[in-house]
């Protein structure tokens, strides 16, 4: 096997490098839950899961849980997402990570 | 010496008499031309900032532009002052190709500075963007916000890196740790971090992992990998991240610096008889010369 047949091995099958990272969450719209992204789909995707984690974290700090009914804005289930929507592990635990985690 | 300043006052009111009335008009098409010149540089350069990206190529513009009206107002004063506009034609023609003849043959051998406007260059231990450059100095904002004027000369004879020219620059992270043991795991993180970030480059070399050496008690890990010039820093400081708080997860014990301190307690010697021994029963046998070594060492 060629050094670059078995490079091609590796980099097929050990680790996949993601394309780019996004803050996926729940936002309270009128009376129901919607699926939002920031930056949204439509934009780039962010290239630093530390700069996207803590976006995740400080969108939840800013939006906490509240007891009672929700309300408009509300921001639940927030954790990061690659560019096919797959959660990403949160890199200071190694584990799926979940900020206001709240059942819809 | 009366008749001598009678003679020049009289030679000047004629020179007025004469020409009085076109020097007037020369002035003010001069005074009028360089204010309208000012006023609409500004305005020119309000378009071209808004329509031209590359600075150094809007400044070059600029500059064109600014000679070009400016030799066409001098010589609008000099033909109403009444020179011939041939003559003058032919001078500017004539210094026109004198200066570029000039330039041509002494380029090679003008010192130029290593850089153009725009370019994130190092001067000595100043880092930053070039935003301006003029004969005397250089201007530079660094990235904590200064401006910086810096002497071309100083640029000339210092040594300068730009990073303009090199797409993408090669990052290293340096990990001391304290276990042989813990070699092979802090390779593969370390490894798989570099790789698995989107902004770490897989040419011009992919990223690697060295064990660099053993000093001060511990072992020296390095990681090398290539980004973006523009994403270097954030990209380093993201990785670094990784790697410290993957480490401590996985109790891969960091190694700061070993100070190793003796402290020697030691009594006067007791000589017994003229033989210059100590006496082996004496205090100084007994309490022997200890050490310690502080080992505050874990991060």
């Amino acid at each position: 096997m060629k050094i670059t047949d078995a490079i091609k091995i590796i980099d097929d099958n050990w680790i996949t490098k993601p394309k780019g990272f996004r803050v996926c969450m729940q936002r309270r719209e009128g009376s129901e839950w919607v699926i939002d992204y920031t930056p949204d789909e439509k934009a780039a995707p962010l290239d630093s899961d530390v700069t996207t984690w803590r976006t995740a974290w400080k969108l939840s700090v800013s939006t906490p849980l509240r007891d009672g009914a929700p309300q408009e804005g509300d921001l639940v289930n927030i954790f990061v997402v690659d560019q096919d929507n797959n959660p990403v592990d949160y890199y200071a635990t190694g584990e799926k990570e979940t900020f206001n985690p709240c059942p819809v | 010496m009366q008749n001598e300043l009678a003679a020049k006052a009289e030679r000047i009111g004629f020179v007025l008499k004469e020409f009085g009335a076109e020097m007037v008009q020369a002035m003010v098409i001069l005074v009028v031309g360089l204010l309208l010149l000012q006023f609409v540089m500004r305005k020119i350069k309000g378009f071209i900032d808004k329509n031209i990206q590359d600075r150094h190529r809007a400044n070059t513009i600029l500059y064109i532009i600014y000679i070009l009206l400016l030799v066409i107002i001098i010589t609008s004063a000099l033909i109403t002052l009444g020179f011939d506009s041939r003559n003058i034609f032919r001078l500017i023609i004539l210094g026109a190709l004198a200066i570029i003849a000039i330039m041509l043959v002494l380029r090679p051998y003008l010192p130029t500075l290593p850089f153009k406007v725009g370019n994130t260059v190092k001067v000595g231990s100043l880092l930053g963007k070039i935003e301006a450059t003029t004969l005397v100095n250089t201007r530079m904002k660094t990235f904590d916000g200064k401006t910086v004027f810096i002497p071309n000369s100083k640029i000339l004879n210092d040594f300068v890196i730009n990073y303009h020219y090199t797409p993408s620059r090669r990052l290293k992270i340096d990990i001391p740790i304290r276990h042989v043991r813990d070699i092979l795991r802090t390779k593969q993180l370390m490894e798989a971090i570099m790789i698995e970030d989107p902004r770490v480059l897989l040419k011009p070399a992919r990223p690697v992992v060295y064990t660099l050496n053993l000093v001060d008690g511990c072992v020296k890990m390095g990681a090398r990998c290539w980004v973006e010039n523009t994403k270097f820093w954030l990209t380093q400081c993201d990785i670094l991240e990784k790697i410290l708080t993957r480490m401590e997860r996985e109790n891969i014990i960091l190694a700061g610096r070993r100070q190793a301190i003796r402290l020697f307690h030691e009594t006067p010697l007791q000589l017994s008889g003229g033989d210059g021994h100590p006496d082996p029963g004496s205090q100084a046998a007994e309490n022997p010369s200890f050490s310690a070594v502080s080992d505050d060492d874990e991060i």
